[in-house]
């Protein structure tokens, strides 16, 4: 996934980014079986008992600016993914907890698991009863099937990616405005079934579902985006007012009852306000100050040596696994030349770029595609000085060198990134070393909101940029084949994620293997993975600079700091009293 | 009767023609005579950029060097010194050495010698500055004589031309042409003008402030069309051309004088904001701007980086300003009566 | 009379009219300007993406795309941003206007005062070191730039001394009149006292020149020869005539503000006026907002340009037949 626009670097902006085709573990095919990815099946959530005391006051967020449209459906920010955790629920959720035990997918608005027959084809659902939404209606089954009709009714960004193995998807993503799914999403008023049929067996489904784009609406929601009319869900909150040059407000559902600790918790404060306009630097003061809670928006590098010294109390750091990494444009001269990819990869000095994120405490330079600690990932480094498995130092000489032979040296390189404090200083570091190895090099930064589908886009011609990439959950090919495979390079789009243009036959053969060997064998898939990264670091198409870590600041005056894996920061369990 | 005294003695003094008397007046201005001598300081040590970096600092203040160290009273130290107490986190540039062969106003993000950026940021401030208000008020000149002489169609045509681009919000302009032409250069015809080139932002700026002096202009060669120099001229059968360039022309170019220091104070702080909204002198190439704006990053833990650019934009604007002044004062023969300037 | 208002009103609308026209070409020439992948979200597919284009009529081609946008804009009042879809622009402007309108009225009371005050003074007491001071001091209120000063300000007052001098100082940002008007004020302090530099040193300058031109006016010396104190020529005869041109500078001035010229300001202070607003559209270049913004913005300016000239009219009829 990307993160989003104003949110440079750390986390507080990963964008949560189509799920690939195939995940790691095959999770929770049947909700049976010990799934990988760090969904132990059986281990149950730290469930703290719900600590009265301290429920009741007003959390005070702030934001640079708005995400966007408010509508669960379209919105494909973590920024407002973070806050949808509170306020909507769909069949299955991502476990509400602290910890790795955050990957695993628990029954939401389902009263349970769902029973998977028919070789993995058929998904049947009972709906929970007593369930209601924040405007007094109660959850139907109607609810269920006219949300899974509106995610194509409304061009939901994901709806041709995650959701078109649903039967009728197809006629549904050619004509959305009378979408159809009475033969994939079938429901049984009178059992409070619901089964959803898929036209080809899909481990990640319940992934899917657990994603907000999967939220359950009310069925009289228009099938248009809201925008900002907020839309009534059945989370412990629900959006009062959202004003994008101003605030966001949610309030406690007052038709909320808890029915799922794991699932959808009650929250603590009574009310949640989220204000834009201010500049990140006095968003860190505000917070200093007690006159803000928490930000999301990383924190410019000159405040993180105050944060982690005068306010460390306050600041957490967590690992998180993604990855900076440089793409190159293996169709476009000068790096449709293999050597002069390696040369860039010899030349950059991860430990610098490291050091501009803000020190080893928040940041590890990698060599690999794979982040560390993922499954699949071996160490190896075949562009570090003195060679070795992991990175230690660049080579200069040696990229120079490359560049020279390459023949490509002299020619102009434009360096496209985004215009935050964090990406420019990247930006302007690569540029100084393109120089120094003998390009003529020129920083093009571009607001967060066009960078990311301007290199995408082929017409551009972007030769180089640097982008961020963040994982849904830990499986390889989130980032191997959603980011390099043939299928996701579109020429002449805006979205083509496949940044680099790279489409090697032998290397998709592999992958599609590895692909199929997940649904058997998740550790034999995963040695594939390890060997693909290889094979494609030899090819270089990109650069992989550093794996960043994520902190959250937050007030003094706030307890019960959770950090999900999957959403980041609980937002609704902290405590303000 | 003081008034009387002074013409009058001023009648009694032999005649120096306009140009000469207008440079004895701003040679006895001591503030014109302090400001011109504070700008050409402050231009000259610009200039001597290169000289600095190389012989003096030794330093390639376009080249990062984030992992770089210096030496600090003999010791060696990193330029970029990562945080060691409490979570460790962040790293932070040295500040100001005070020792001009190291680092003598501290490092920026990047690890470069604030110094030695600094003396090249004001080469390119200034010569922007300078090339703006240059283009921008021989264009206005041409223009607004032009327009106030013929009148008519091409004046009404021009008059348009003027409240379009005066409407159009200054920055409002400049960073939309910026954002435009940043990307992919400027290509008129044969002229072709790379993105990273310092032209752009001059011209966009120089065109943006075309009309605030055209339009002055326009209304002094309206003022003038009507006297009876003119008509004498026309009278004897002049060409529009002879007229313009002997009779309009020469009492043009006063005013344009005057607005030429106010200019170059206008443009390199319109620059310094376009370049603050990274918008106008692209990186590696710096600017008092971009330095300012690196400098924000740094406001917390290192304010000279910010300070010391925004220093020299307000010392530069100021004498700049107080030169205009005077100018102004010496080509106005009136303002020798009021005892301005 | 009347056909020279008439002739300046229909100029005015002419402008107003390029203007729109050169903002949607300018934006539509940007590279990465196509907002279909934007709104469709990102790893949108083909079919996602086309859908959008045609829902947003952006497969028209240019003319009608902008005749759309105008009819949405000035017509049915229903454009819609790009970005933050399903906000209506016009209510974003309507619900900005107001903070820009407290930042420039109470700042340009604070500048006018200044401003007539030192101009004045300097003028009173030309000749002593008095005057050359108040001059510099107006020369550097002129040459700084604004937001660095912000910047700067903030940083005193929100971080650096904080807990001591500046603790009453609240958080940036804005509170309206209506709902607290201490704190209305409080919150704008700083930003009115940033922004007035600027112009108080201009206009002391300016009207500091004006009252030595009149000062030798034939009227003065009537004034004088009648045996009027010096102050009371200053301050009833020639100050009276100098304020004319400062008038009509301030209404150009006023007029450019409205309209969002101080959004450098906003953005340092964190104010949601029209210039954060413009700001912020124009970084994520989010069309419809950009083009009711800077037609807001030149409106005023056109505005305020249409009635000096009008009101000068009025008082002297030479300029109606110029």
């Amino acid at each position: 996934m990307k993160h989003h626009r104003t949110a440079a670097a750390l986390a507080g902006a990963a964008l949560l980014s189509a799920i690939a085709a195939c995940g790691s573990g095959g999770g929770a095919s049947g909700g049976s079986s010990a799934s990988a990815s760090g969904a132990a099946g059986s281990s149950a959530p730290a469930a703290a008992g719900y600590e009265a005391a301290h429920a009741g006051g007003t959390l005070h967020l702030v934001a640079n600016a708005a995400a966007g449209t408010l509508d669960p459906q379209i919105n494909y920010t973590l920024q407002f993914w973070q806050l949808y955790q509170a306020t909507y629920d769909g069949l299955l959720a991502f476990q509400k907890v602290n910890g790795q035990a955050s990957f695993q997918v628990v029954p939401d608005l389902a009263a349970a698991m769902p029973t998977v027959t028919d070789g993995g084809k058929t998904y049947t659902f009972k709906l929970r009863s007593g369930v209601e939404f924040s405007n007094g209606k109660p959850v139907t089954t109607k609810d269920v099937v006219a949300s899974f009709e509106r995610i194509f009714k409304v061009s939901s960004p994901t709806a041709g990616t995650f959701y078109n193995g649903i039967v009728g998807a197809g006629a549904c993503l050619k004509t959305p405005a009378t979408c159809d799914l009475s033969k994939g999403v079938v429901a049984d008023p009178a059992t409070d079934t619901v089964v959803i049929h898929l036209t080809a067996p899909d481990p990640e489904f319940p992934y899917k579902l657990a994603v907000p784009h999967a939220s359950i609406l009310p069925a009289s929601t228009p099938a248009k985006d809201q925008g900002t009319t907020p839309i009534p869900g059945t989370g412990a909150y629900y959006f009062a007012s959202y004003d994008p040059n101003r605030a966001l407000t949610l309030k406690r559902n007052p038709y909320f009852k808890e029915w799922s600790s794991a699932a959808q918790p009650q929250g603590y404060p009574d009310e949640i306000t989220q204000t834009f306009g201010l500049t990140v630097e006095d968003e860190v003061t505000a917070v200093e100050n007690g006159q803000a809670d928490w930000l999301f928006d990383p924190p410019p590098a000159d405040r993180l040596g105050e944060i982690g010294t005068k306010y460390a109390s306050q600041a957490h750091v967590n690992t998180l696994t993604a990855m900076f990494y440089a793409p190159m444009n293996v169709n476009i001269p000068p790096f449709n030349n293999l050597k002069a990819r390696e040369a860039v990869n010899w030349a950059i000095d991860r430990s610098a770029m490291v050091k501009i994120y803000g020190g080893a405490n928040l940041a590890s330079p990698v060599c690999t595609f794979l982040p560390p600690g993922f499954p699949g990932h071996v160490d190896s480094c075949d562009y570090t000085a003195g060679g070795g498995a992991t990175w230690s130092a660049p080579d200069l000489a040696k990229a120079k060198q490359l560049v020279k032979e390459s023949g490509t040296a002299g020619q102009t390189v434009g360096v496209v990134v985004q215009t935050d404090d964090v990406n420019k200083q990247l930006g302007e570091y690569l540029q100084s070393v393109l120089n120094q190895i003998g390009y003529k090099a020129v920083l093009k930064p571009m607001s967060s909101n066009i960078q990311f589908t301007y290199i995408q886009n082929t017409s551009n011609k972007v030769q180089i940029s640097i982008s961020q990439w963040y994982q849904d959950y830990p499986a390889a090919s989130d980032f191997l084949h959603v980011l390099l495979s043939c299928a996701s390079f579109h020429p002449g789009s805006d979205s083509s994620i496949n940044i680099a243009g790279f489409c090697d036959k032998g290397i998709d053969a592999q992958m599609d293997a590895a692909l199929k060997t997940e649904q058997t064998s998740v550790t034999q898939a995963n040695t594939m993975w390890g060997q693909i990264d290889q094979a494609v670091m030899k090819q270089a198409p990109v650069a992989p600079l550093f794996t960043p870590k994520l902190i959250d600041f937050v007030s003094s005056r706030v307890g019960n700091y959770e950090f999900s894996k999957q959403f980041y920061m609980l937002v609704d369990q902290l405590w303000v009293k | 009767m003081t008034e009387t005294t002074v013409v009058t003695r001023s009648a009694m003094v032999p005649a120096r023609g306009p140009w000469r008397t207008a440079l004895a007046d701003l040679a006895r201005d001591r503030t014109a005579v302090a400001s011109l001598a504070i700008f050409l300081l402050i231009a000259a040590i610009c200039l001597l950029a290169p000289v600095y970096a190389h012989d003096i600092a030794h330093t390639d203040p376009f080249t990062s060097n984030v992992s770089g160290t210096t030496l600090v009273n003999g010791k060696t130290v990193p330029v970029l010194v990562p945080t060691t107490t409490g979570l460790g986190l962040g790293v932070t540039p040295i500040g100001p050495t005070w020792d001009i062969h190291h680092y003598f106003l501290g490092a920026d993000n990047q690890g470069r010698d604030v110094m030695a950026r600094l003396l090249y940021g004001g080469r390119n401030s200034l010569m922007i500055g300078i090339s703006s208000a240059l283009i921008c008020c021989v264009i206005a000149a041409l223009l607004g004589m032009i327009s106030g002489y013929f009148g008519g169609a091409v004046d009404t045509v021009l008059n348009w031309f003027f409240d379009v681009i005066w409407a159009f919000p200054v920055y409002l302009l400049a960073i939309s042409l910026s954002v435009v032409l940043l990307t992919n250069g400027l290509r008129l015809g044969p002229v072709s003008v790379g993105a990273g080139s310092l032209w752009l932002p001059v011209l966009i700026i120089a065109a943006v402030y075309v009309p605030y002096v055209a339009r002055p202009v326009r209304g002094q060669v309206l003022a003038l069309r009507g006297r009876e120099f003119i008509h004498a001229s026309i009278g004897i059968g002049g060409s529009d051309a002879r007229i313009l360039r002997r009779d309009v022309l020469p009492n043009v170019v006063p005013t344009v004088l005057v607005f030429l220091p106010l200019m170059t104070a206008i443009n390199m702080l319109t620059e310094s904001a376009l370049s603050f909204l990274s918008v106008g002198v692209q990186p590696p190439n710096a600017s008092w701007g971009t330095i300012i704006n690196d400098g924000l990053g740094l406001l917390y833990t290192r304010p000279m980086v910010a300070i010391a650019p925004g220093f020299m934009i307000v010392i530069t604007a100021v004498v700049l300003n107080l030169l205009g002044d005077s100018v102004r004062g010496a080509l106005d023969p009136k303002a020798r009566l009021r005892g301005a300037g | 009379m009347t056909r020279f208002v008439l002739r300046r009103l229909a100029s005015t609308a002419g402008v107003l009219f390029t203007i729109s026209v050169l903002t949607f070409l300018i934006f539509f020439a940007t590279p990465g300007v196509d907002p279909a992948a934007r709104i469709a979200g990102r790893n949108a597919d083909p079919a996602t993406l086309a859908q959008v284009r045609r829902t947003f009529g952006l497969d028209r081609p240019l003319p009608i795309r902008y005749l759309l946008m105008m009819d949405h804009l000035l017509i049915r009042h229903d454009l819609t941003s790009y970005v933050n879809r399903g906000a209506a622009v016009i209510p974003q402007i309507v619900q900005a206007a107001p903070v820009t309108l407290s930042l420039v009225i109470g700042a340009a009371a604070i500048w006018m005062l200044l401003g007539v005050l030192i101009g004045t003074i300097s003028a009173a007491t030309r000749g002593t070191v008095a005057d050359p001071v108040m001059m510099v001091a107006g020369v550097v209120g002129v040459s700084v730039p604004t937001y660095w000063l912000g910047e700067v300000v903030n940083l005193l007052t929100q971080d650096k001394w904080h807990s001591g001098v500046f603790s009453w100082v609240p958080p940036l940002g804005y509170v309206s009149l209506t709902a607290n008007p201490a704190q209305w004020a409080l919150h704008l302090l700083f930003p009115w006292l940033t922004l007035a530099v600027l112009y108080a040193g201009i206009y002391a300058r300016v009207l500091r020149g004006e009252i030595l031109e009149a000062l030798n006016e034939d009227y003065v010396r009537t004034a004088r020869a009648k045996g009027l104190s010096e102050r009371r020529v200053l301050v009833a005869h020639a100050l009276r005539c100098s304020l004319i041109p400062i008038v009509s500078l301030f209404g150009l001035d006023f007029g450019a503000l409205v309209g969002g010229a101080a959004l450098l300001n906003e953005v340092v202070f964190g104010l949601p006026g029209v210039g954060l607003l413009t700001y912020n559209s124009l970084q994520d270049l989010d069309l419809p907002v950009i083009m009711a913004c800077v037609l807001y913005a030149a409106f005023f300016v056109v505005l305020a340009n249409a009635a000096v000239d009008i009101v000068y009219a009025a008082i002297d009829p030479r300029v109606r037949r110029a």
